[in-house]
């Protein structure tokens, strides 16, 4: 009896996030229905369904959404690996903090979505430009909190590794790295939001294919519900990106007690 | 200046041999030493050798000029005030920190390892590694992964912590993670152990009963063993022979010559600690 109670709970736990935006869609739905919102402007959720059905039977929207995805995947490894290279440089060596910090958080202080003027002079709306915005959005993100996490490692746990006799590969690899990662997933999370954002801002307004463009030609031909399926993706390959931080979080980071439950 | 440059003879020392049965009568304190450098197989600890020693801060002197000799396998507790030199000296030892003038000798003909291990105030665990990963950590790059792993478990049998081999530190309480501490100094079966104050944060129970444990494998092992502590009844109850460091020398040099295992609350240790805590409290002023 206990045993099904703890049962029920366990899904009824699992329910609880999506109550809200269940109803939201329910109401949505009933206002549009009942005519109370003007399906122009905002279409109901069933026609935002149908459009989905629409674009995936033509193939437009999986061709529209490898693109995006590829420009994302790429753009997020260029910058992301340069971030995390920088951020162990600085982080292990004085004199490479000396040389590019100064220089990097001047740099980070501009809004790198303000480069999108120049970056259209510069490639043109060719993929370079995309993948360009996507690389500098990631690279602070990571490369601050890399930096951050190998500075904020226990000295004394340094100590320790050099105490017993451990080699500057084995100190690196068995202290400092596994120390730094909380700090690291911080910066992974932060970098896939952003990823994200520069691709649809970068899409929306010079593309040829991928998601923001299907948007923006959507929106020339006044299709509302392709619109709004657009947005709706951008919210699931969100929820997609942090669920996936999660799983990773929660394997390398379960000797911490602040990441075991989530 | 007489106490401070006393070099001592080692027919003061305990050399604790490995196999003993633990009986009070086998382990009188008055008992001759064992030379080192016998080369018996058995091996005892490392000794230490420290002439005209000296270190400075910053043109802050914190040891000066000091003399000791440790024969293998004593155990030593180091005593005194804050900021007397204590640490230091410790540090010095293990090679930590490098002196400004003088010169530290270890022997180890004869000892088990010429291996210098130390346990500090803090556990130190890797909160990354299983407890038997941690264990591990104290052989160094040694051995493949599954050899290390037995030889870890060993140890922690020994401090009896078997059933937590695989859990993570964050679970242990904080003696148990001392306790894990302790194992992972000891698995490389070292010739020399130094505790800087291990004890001091835990509660009073706690550290009865580490102090127990770690005077039971001393005495199993062999190896020498220098404690740093401010708690005199802790250095009264655990070892052989007691220096008081003032400023950077030795200021008491004692033998204590109560038999093992000892009792808590022994008179002849009380007298011990009283004149001890004399000597530290002399120059306060009075109230």
């Amino acid at each position: 009896m206990s045993r099904q109670s703890t049962f029920g709970s366990d899904i009824l736990g699992r329910l609880t996030p999506w109550l809200v935006p269940v109803a939201i869609i329910a109401g949505w739905q009933a206002a549009a229905s009942t005519g109370l919102v003007s399906t122009r402007f905002m279409p109901a959720p069933s026609d935002v369904i149908a459009a989905g059905w629409q674009a995936s039977r033509t193939g437009e929207l999986w061709s529209n959404l490898w693109i995006s995805f590829l420009r994302a995947a790429v753009g997020f490894l260029i910058g992301g690996s340069i971030g995390f290279a920088l951020g162990l440089a600085n982080g292990l060596s004085q004199l490479s903090e000396k040389l590019t910090d100064t220089t990097l958080q001047m740099v980070r202080n501009i809004p790198h979505l303000s480069l999108i003027p120049l970056v259209i002079l510069w490639f043109g709306i060719d993929e370079e430009a995309k993948l360009f915005l996507v690389a500098i959005g990631v690279f602070f993100p990571i490369y601050a909190n890399t930096l951050h996490g190998i500075r904020s490692v226990d000295p004394q746990l340094v100590e320790m590794g050099r105490v017993y006799g451990m080699s500057p590969t084995t100190l690196f690899l068995r202290v400092v790295l596994p120390g730094a990662l909380p700090s690291i997933f911080v910066g992974l999370r932060y970098a896939l939001g952003i990823m994200w954002l520069t691709l649809i801002v970068a899409e929306t307004i010079s593309a040829s294919s991928g998601l923001g463009y299907m948007a923006m030609q959507a929106r020339e031909f006044m299709l509302v519900d392709v619109v709004v399926l657009a947005i709706v993706i951008y919210a699931l390959l969100g929820k997609i990106a942090d669920t996936l931080t999660r799983l990773l979080e929660r394997s390398f980071l379960a000797w911490n007690p602040a990441y075991r439950n989530i | 200046m007489t106490a401070s440059t006393l070099l001592r003879a080692p027919d003061a020392a305990l050399v604790p041999p490995r196999e003993v049965p633990v009986v009070p009568q086998a382990r009188q304190a008055t008992r001759p030493a064992p030379t080192t450098g016998t080369g018996t197989g058995t091996g005892t600890g490392v000794a230490v050798t420290l002439r005209g020693l000296s270190k400075s801060f910053d043109g802050h002197r914190v040891i000066e000029g000091l003399d000791l000799h440790i024969p293998a396998g004593q155990f030593v507790a180091i005593v005194g005030r804050s900021g007397c030199g204590k640490s230091t000296l410790l540090r010095l030892i293990l090679g930590l920190e490098q002196p400004s003038s003088g010169r530290i000798d270890l022997e180890n003909q004869g000892a088990r390892s010429a291996t210098k291990r130390i346990m500090f105030q803090e556990p130190r665990l890797l909160p990354w590694a299983r407890v038997v990963d941690n264990v591990a950590v104290g052989l160094g790059g040694a051995g493949r992964r599954q050899e290390r792993r037995e030889r870890a478990a060993g140890v922690l049998s020994e401090v009896g912590l078997t059933d937590k081999a695989g859990n993570w530190p964050a679970t242990l309480s904080g003696g148990q993670r001392q306790r894990v501490a302790l194992a992972r100094a000891l698995v490389s079966r070292p010739g020399l152990l130094a505790l800087d104050e291990p004890l001091g944060a835990l509660d009073a129970l706690t550290r009865i009963d580490m102090q127990d444990m770690i005077e039971r494998i001393w005495r199993n092992q062999g190896f020498t063993a220098i404690l740093v502590t401010h708690d005199v009844a802790e250095a009264a109850a655990m070892a052989d022979r007691i220096l008081v460091v003032e400023e950077g020398r030795v200021a008491l040099d004692l033998t204590v010559d109560v038999p093992r295992p000892r009792r808590r609350g022994d008179p002849e240790l009380a007298r011990l600690e009283g004149r001890i805590l004399d000597h530290l409290l002399k120059d306060r002023a009075p109230v």
